[in-house]
């Protein structure tokens, strides 16, 4: 009896969201015009700037993972440099 | 001399600048296990970013700085993966809540006033407490050695609430129920969606204040999360055309320099240390959003700055000062 109790009462917990959610509505993302003048750009510069005018969902993409590879390059990179100059890091015990 | 063009804003800005704000706020995020948007945003702003595009930059870079920290930190040993990923379902629910509050009120027309206020009171609050339990934990821990079976110790006495599903966390030490680890999350999402910020700075001490983690595990779990909604924030800001992306490469550079000096100090100070620099940190924090509250934004955007570039200087010193000691303890063996 007391685990069909403990059942309900998670169920009726795990609906407050759910409920509270239903509640508001989602607003629709504002949309925005702004372009960038292609005009006296060049190499990278010009590779985003066409992204950005062309297609925001792809520039949204292009930048979510280059900022992914770049934190993940330079922490490996980092890494390397650390243990060459002896200021390697390893599990350390946990003091308050 | 080091201006460079940034497209997507469509200005010049110094490279230099932006390299030095990543690298502050770089060294905060590794050692407080926050994405220090409190810092960069305002930051950004007064050096002339549009406010919308210094949100967004910010939190493109954030996305990659906290990989950098979050893989140290896991060596490190101080990221509960399994709490991290729970924290994210309770999180994402309460921003949503948060943010459908801000949209009533924004309605009732009192968003403004209420949100500041909510924000003044949350950042006082919180620094105030943990500096009194900074203040308190010697005498705790005198109660705790003169009576060992009254169940005094150094850490404050947290409510046990044993609904199950009851979950182990190995990393942490910990045994706690599935439930108040939701809704510890759920409140920290609804004050980030509520507040409009990363919600790290009151997301660490509830780590260690409502779910028991010790300090270190807080910083580096907190930060796993951060990288989660890092990487929300970045691409929804980027389908708005919001982020600046060289910007925020030339900042994500200083910030990954800046996170490996504020993780490694995480190994040489205790953690009432952190705390105590953490809660000093808030109340700043508190001061710079209060002097808004007056008008003073140029005076508040100052006053974090330099209290971050502050915080920075401080714990690289002590950083400094615990690989001195470490040396002089191997060169005495």
């Amino acid at each position: 009896m007391k685990k069909i109790w403990v059942i309900i009462f998670n169920c009726c917990l795990l609906g407050l969201p759910v409920l509270a959610w239903a509640g508001g509505g989602l607003d629709v993302p504002e949309e925005l015009g702004n372009k960038v003048n292609l005009a006296n750009l060049s190499g990278i510069n010009l590779f985003f700037a066409r992204y950005y005018n062309d297609n925001l969902w792809a520039y949204a993409a292009i930048v979510t993972v280059l900022m992914g590879v770049v934190g993940f390059a330079i922490a490996l990179v980092t890494d390397v440099i650390l243990k060459m100059v002896g200021m390697e890091v390893s599990k350390i015990e946990h003091h308050e | 001399m080091f201006d460079i063009y940034l497209p997507i804003a469509g200005m010049q800005f110094n490279a230099l600048i932006l390299v030095a704000i990543g690298f502050s706020v770089g060294v905060l995020g590794g050692f407080f296990g926050v994405g220090g948007a409190w810092v960069v945003t305002p930051a950004l702003n007064a050096f002339g970013f549009p406010m919308a595009y210094a949100i967004g930059t910010d939190l493109a870079h954030i996305f990659g700085k906290s990989i950098v920290a979050t893989a140290k930190h896991r060596k490190m040993g101080n990221v509960d993966m399994k709490l991290g990923l729970i924290s994210i379902v309770g999180s994402v629910v309460g921003v949503e809540i948060g943010a459908q509050n801000v949209m009533w009120l924004s309605r009732l027309g009192l968003a403004g006033p209420i949100v500041r206020y909510t924000y003044m009171a949350l950042l006082f609050g919180l620094g105030i407490y943990m500096l009194y339990d900074y203040a308190t934990k010697d005498k705790r821990t005198k109660q705790a050695t003169a009576n060992p079976g009254a169940g005094v110790g150094v850490m404050p006495a947290r409510k046990t609430f044993n609904l199950p599903p009851m979950i182990h966390f190995p990393a942490s030490g910990i045994t706690i129920s599935f439930w108040t680890v939701t809704f510890v999350f759920l409140f920290t999402g609804w004050l980030s969606g509520f507040l409009g910020v990363g919600g790290g700075f009151f997301r660490m001490p509830a780590l260690i204040y409502l779910i028991g983690c010790p300090t270190a595990i807080a910083v580096g779990t907190d930060l796993f999360s951060v990288l989660f909604s890092g990487a929300y924030g970045c691409f929804t800001y980027g389908v708005k055309g919001r982020v600046e992306i060289i910007a925020a490469i030339l900042m994500l550079v200083g910030a990954s320099i800046g996170a490996q000096i504020g993780v490694t100090a995480v190994k040489y100070i205790r953690g009432y240390g952190i705390r105590l620099l953490f809660a000093i940190m808030v109340i700043l924090a508190g001061i710079s959003v209060s002097l808004k509250q007056f008008n003073l934004s140029v005076a508040s955007q100052w006053m974090v700055m330099c209290a971050a570039l502050g915080m920075c200087v401080v714990i690289m010193y002590q950083m400094w000062q615990g690989v001195k000691k470490e040396r002089a303890e191997k060169a005495g063996h």
